[in-house]
């Protein structure tokens, strides 16, 4: 019945296209735009990750930490495992973007987790009242 | 017009699709750049060339998860 509803108010959606000329225009300047800016964007947000200098920087802290240990008395074996730990904590970046980007298909499994319950219900609900109206 | 149309779409998305693959090769460049440079940092403390190596590696694991990050994100939207 729902699906039904559906159907009807997609049949009913109309999509305004405008004249011919003004879509082409309007998809050469969206396309203009996106061949120039999304790359400068990607590689503004890669060169902050990815630079010598990031690399330099992060270089120095890690030697620092390594270098502490060591004169701590930590041996070689365990300072550099733990060296590798510390970095690690850095470059956990990727996981936690992959888990943001990961985010939306799990949402979108419990919406259709919801949905079938709901249809499940009421369901069970049409085959009460079908049994109440023969009885 | 269709044709006209088309062409340009072509022509944008060679450009983007230059652009991304000029992009891959920088990162990788940037990535190598960015592992030296953390690797020397380290044997200046006194740590081996093979530890700090192996240590830098991470560099590479964050560029391949980006990588995965981004096609995954890219093969799900279609």
């Amino acid at each position: 019945m729902g699906e039904e509803k559906e159907k009807k108010k997609g049949s009913t959606i109309k999509v305004s296209l405008g004249s011919g000329k003004e879509d082409v225009e309007e998809l050469r300047e969206v396309l203009n735009v996106v061949s120039k800016e999304v790359p400068t964007m990607i590689r503004n947000i890669l060169s902050s990750v990815f630079s010598e200098e990031a690399g330099r920087d992060m270089g120095k802290a890690a030697a620092a930490f390594y270098k502490q240990l060591k004169e701590a008395g930590m041996p070689e074996e365990a300072a550099v495992k733990m060296t590798e730990n510390y970095v690690s904590v850095f470059t956990s970046l990727s996981d936690i973007m992959k888990r943001s980007a990961g985010g939306k298909g799990k949402s979108d499994e419990i919406g259709e987790e919801i949905s079938r319950k709901i249809k499940e219900k009421l369901a069970e609900k049409h085959v009460g009242e079908k049994e109440e109206e023969e009885e | 017009m269709k044709i006209q149309t088309a062409v340009m779409s072509f022509i944008y998305l060679t450009r983007l699709l230059l652009s991304l693959f000029v992009l891959y090769v920088m990162l990788s460049w940037k990535v190598r750049s960015a592992r030296k440079a953390f690797e020397k940092q380290l044997v200046r403390q006194g740590m081996s060339k093979k530890d700090a190596r192996r240590i830098s590696a991470q560099f590479s694991k964050l560029k391949d998860g980006m990588m995965d990050t981004a096609k995954g994100s890219l093969f799900r939207n279609r």
